[in-house]
């Protein structure tokens, strides 16, 4: 496939007299500047032609690796016992390599929950602020700056090869891009690592177990044993654990944590490749088992060459013995989503999973089914009303209590989780599942204050926490309206909110809205935030075992759309939004017409951009059932750290500036549009998407389960022949995408066969065409988007 | 939430609702106590509780929520917020413990003294009072300087936990003299 275009960018388009397009507007906190592009629309056409070359098979570089084999990152990092001393309580008996930290009884406190004595076993979970001692203090700290420096060359190389990215969208496949890729990659994970708010958190898993024995005083010995680990998906331990604790009691010396802390750094994640952010969300959302399948390829066939060099110098032996036997030491993974691969422990191999994609605030191994089912089952069965506050009872006094629970953790209120008589290990899942709740993955600022086990020792320092999310057992904590804003019973599944709550403040949306007329306000919807209809389809899709990924999945599509309604809200009542970069040639006035083009020699200039709601009056509904809580975020945390991740993450991300893409297809599949403000997205998306990291995006808001390239397909089938070749050029360039292949397998065959026709047409048409001239068949979209440009300018 | 009906149903019925909070040092019998109240005929074997334990009781219609609380010296500073909405204090002795007497007596004081206990009930068990060498319930007032404190109901029981003497004698008295039925402040 070869397309020729006569590229005409915006910026080209500054020759012709009417230069609509204005400065970029941009929201308050990150400055992306856009000059006019240096280069001559000539380089452009001469690039275009490998460009679309490049653009059709993955990218050849190397492929590197989350955890690397040379990193100096161990996978645990201190191994803990404790134990119950009859007559001093918890104390500390060992630490492996060496004190993690100097406040020993606090964490012997945490590791022996209550009512540890009625249960042979428990598990909990409990996170450190690390501040990791005397010597580890300035490792971090000359972790941090490096990481800073890293960040801000990153941010160098963004805006001086950001311009010519952004100003020639078509023309942008060339090394500068592959390079500001590698760039962007580093950053976003160095980013994610300290989640803008200090060094990472030290989660621990920890496995308490009581033995009663005779031969002691008072007939039982409690011990427990703690892994400190970095990595989010510490319950793949739980089974080398028993394990290990099971040794401790036989011989509780050092060695035992020694040998533990040894076989649990041996394993090996070496072979897991590392993926963007695009690329993770789009493994995230899709059920595709061979997503990405050849990153993992590339990994292994990299270590075979590797190996290869490795048996030839070392050994100056090519034929080695051992060659043979490497090749099926490498397996892919049956399942994309998860890597395999083992521990030993004293010869015990135990096989393990980790998670592909590592969101920020998902940590553990919740189930946000369970904990939506726990808080469900009593409310369907027996609703009983809350009291009303503006930010918790968004949708009156019988909203849905997992929903009160999502505003509570948006607006920052001080959540309690109890399980009395439960396993501590219980309570601590389902703080971990509120805090994924709440953030989808996108919104931080969760875990970093959550407690998934605590106890009254700790009741002071949680106390100083604003926002806290606690999970605790013992049933005191009902008793104290004053410490929390939302008790949450695990138990009955019932919520409470606490007589003591703050009342929510009176703010400039919230005298926005009241001073608009309540034409708006009709009696007819009874469900202005959806929250309702949303709650319906997520227990619909539990009830038909959808499983767990897909209950994410909607979730963090509840999160996003929150935030999108939020910038919305903020563009409505202040003008303009913290959480929306608004891309080049876009006008921020809300007023302006989506799906006007603001170039006319430019099909992607199209303006337009945030959430799409059908009607104004909609909208009105929406924003004004929002206010309350929209307000309640925008003071918090996690707001703050999301203008931050928007500016520094996912900004940077996005390949396509322009147009919105999300807000586009969105208007595809929300919108009855007329055929030629259809065509014009259809037109501006092949225009736009051209290569890897672009198509990348495009399938980030194209998810399998809102219909996948349903509504991209519908183009095949416009009334205008442009749009219809451009529409297959674009499908075309998905299917030969590396994760475009799987959403274009799954496209049904109405829209194949479609896709087909059109081919059909066009190479009829070009073997008419080209029967003259020489070369590789001209498109016929490139002609008609020609014809386009022309006629525009 | 759920307790409002039971709070009907006590205010038809006359069931009486009580929070009881039981400490005392470590190893004197709380937990046993508890377990004899709750599992009465049966012999019960305790551990050191780590946190607390905490079980409801009803003898003569009265429904006794008893917090037993671990003793280790320090988690005694916890006790602390065990306090509020408590109606009766049940404080523990090991009666043949008279080294650690002195030990017991500052406890109770600090606990009584605490603002949010000052309308609490006080019930001594002077325990273990099969061992030989145990402290009579008149020296175990004397040891605990019991006389000395005003404005507060207080009774000393005799009991013996492991056999279940005495403690639903003390209950008993608990039930008599709990005045009016406040409904714990929620």
């Amino acid at each position: 496939m070869s397309v020729t275009l006569p590229i005409r960018t915006s910026d080209g388009a500054t020759s012709s007299p009417p230069k609509s397009n204005g400065p970029p507007h941009l929201s308050p906190s990150p400055s992306i500047g856009q000059k006019p592009s240096p280069r001559s629309s000539e380089t452009s056409q001469r690039r275009s032609g490998d460009q679309i070359a490049a653009a059709s098979k993955p990218k050849q570089r190397r492929c590197k690796s989350q955890y690397p084999r040379d990193s100096l990152e161990r996978h645990v990092e201190f191994i803990l016992v404790a134990s119950f001393h009859i007559d001093r309580g918890p104390i500390m008996e060992h630490q492996y390599p060496g004190a993690i930290s100097s406040d020993e009884s606090m964490l012997a406190e945490l590791m022996l929950p209550d009512q540890t004595h009625v249960r042979s076993q428990d598990w909990t979970m409990f996170f450190l602020h690390k501040d990791s001692g005397a010597d580890g203090e300035e490792e971090e700290q000359a972790a941090k700056t490096k990481k800073k420096k890293k960040k801000r060359k990153g941010v160098e190389t963004e805006t001086s090869s950001g311009d010519e990215v952004a100003s020639e969208d078509l023309d942008n496949q060339s090394e500068e891009l592959t390079e500001e890729e590698e760039e962007e990659e580093e950053e976003q994970s160095s980013d994610e690592e300290d989640g803008g708010e200090g060094p990472p958190l030290m989660y621990v898993l920890n496995l308490v177990n009581t033995k009663q024995d005779n031969t002691v005083k008072r007939g039982a010995v409690v011990k427990a044993m703690a892994i400190c680990t970095r990595h989010s998906f510490l319950h793949i331990y739980k089974p080398i654990l028993l394990l290990a604790l099971e040794d401790y009691f036989k011989s509780p010396y050092p060695e035992t944590l020694e040998s533990l802390y040894n076989a649990v750094n041996a394993m090996d994640l070496s072979l897991l490749p590392k993926l963007n952010l695009l690329e993770r969300q789009i493994l995230q959302a899709s059920n595709s088992k061979d997503m990405f399948i050849e990153k993992f390829e590339q990994m292994i066939s990299q270590r075979m060459a590797e190996d290869n060099e490795l048996t030839e110098t070392d050994e100056g032996n090519p034929s080695s013995p051992k060659k043979p036997s490497a090749s099926p030491r490498y397996v892919l993974p049956r399942d994309t989503h998860e890597f395999e691969s083992k521990i030993v422990y004293h010869d015990i191999p135990i096989p393990v999973k980790v998670p592909t994609v590592i969101w920020p605030e998902i940590v553990g191994d919740f189930s946000l089914i369970k904990l939506i089912q726990v808080f469900s089952a009593p409310h369907v069965s027996t609703p009983q009303p809350f009291p009303l506050h503006p930010h918790l009872t968004t949708s009156g006094a019988y909203t849905h209590p997992i929903i009160v629970l999502v505003n509570a953790m948006l607006t920052q209120k001080r959540v309690v989780f109890l399980g009395h008589n439960r396993p501590s290990g219980e309570v601590a899942e389902a703080v971990l599942a509120a805090c994924a709740l709440a953030s989808g993955g996108i919104l931080r600022g969760f875990t970093r204050h959550a407690f998934p086990y605590t106890d009254l020792t700790k009741i002071d320092d949680l106390l100083r926490v604003p926002g806290f999310i606690a999970g605790v057992t013992n049933p005191t904590f009902a008793n104290h309206p004053e410490w929390w804003d939302l008790l949450c019973d695990l138990p009955t599944g019932r919520m409470k909110i606490s007589s003591h709550i703050e009342p929510a403040p009176v703010t400039d949306g919230l005298l926005y809205f009241q001073q608009q007329s309540p034409v708006s306000v009709s009696g007819t919807n009874t469900d202005p935030t959806g929250d309702n209809l949303f709650m319906e389809d997520v227990l619909r899709s539990i009830a038909n075992r959808h499983g767990e990924n897909a209950i994410r999945a909607k979730w963090r599509a509840y999160v996003t759309k929150f935030t999108r309604v939020a910038a919305a809200f903020e563009e409505t009542v202040y003008g303009a939004s913290n959480i929306y970069i608004i891309g080049p040639n876009e006008e921020l006035f809300p007023e302006s017409p989506s799906g006007l083009q603001a170039d006319p020699g430019d099909p992607t200039t199209l303006r337009g951009h945030g959430y799409v709601w059908p009607d104004e009056s909609a909208k009105q509904r929406e924003l004004m059932a929002s206010v309350s809580r929209i307000e309640g975020w925008r003071t918090t945390r996690s707001y703050y750290s999301f203008i931050q991740d928007i500016a520094a993450m996912f900004y940077p991300a996005r390949p396509i500036l322009k147009p919105d893409l999300h807000h586009h297809h969105d208007r595809l599949r929300t919108l009855k549009l007329s055929p030629s403000d259809a065509g014009s997205v259809y037109l501006a998306f092949s225009h736009a998407i051209k290569d890897y990291a672009g198509i990348c995006q495009l399938l980030t808001v194209t998810p399998e389960s809102q219909a996948g390239l349903f509504y991209l397909a519908m183009g095949l089938l416009h009334p205008e022949q442009t749009v219809r070749e451009a529409t297959a050029d674009l499908l075309e360039r998905i299917a030969l995408h590396p994760a475009g292949r799987h959403f274009w397998a799954q496209l049904n065959r109405f829209g194949k066969t479609a896709y087909f026709r059109i081919k059909r047409e066009r190479d009829a048409a070009s073997l008419n065409s080209a029967s003259g001239s020489f070369g590789p068949p001209q498109s016929l979209v490139g002609v008609a988007m020609s014809g386009v440009q022309s006629h525009g300018s | 939430m759920g307790g409002s009906v039971s709070k009907i149903m006590g205010k038809i019925f006359g069931t009486k609702e009580m929070r009881i909070l039981m400490l005392g040092l470590d190893a004197a019998g709380k937990t046993t106590i508890l377990y004899k109240l709750k599992l009465t005929n049966q012999e019960v074997t305790t551990i050191p509780t780590v946190g607390f334990n905490v079980e409801s009781v009803t003898y003569k219609n009265v429904k006794f929520n008893v917090w037993d609380v671990g003793g280790q010296d320090k988690i005694r500073p916890l006790w602390r917020h065990y306090y509020s909405g408590t109606q009766g204090l049940i404080f523990v002795v090991d009666s043949s413990d008279t080294a650690r007497m002195e030990e017991a007596r500052s406890e109770l004081h600090k606990i009584i003294n605490d603002r949010e206990m000052k309308d609490a009930l006080l019930l001594v068990f002077a325990n273990k009072q099969d061992v030989p060498g145990h402290l009579s319930p008149d020296d175990v007032i004397n040891a605990l300087q019991l006389h000395k404190i005003k404005d507060k109901v207080w009774y000393v029981a005799p009991s013996v936990a492991t056999e279940g003497t005495g403690i639903f004698e003390g209950l008993a008295w608990l039930s008599n003299n709990v005045k009016v039925q406040q409904p714990p402040p929620k």
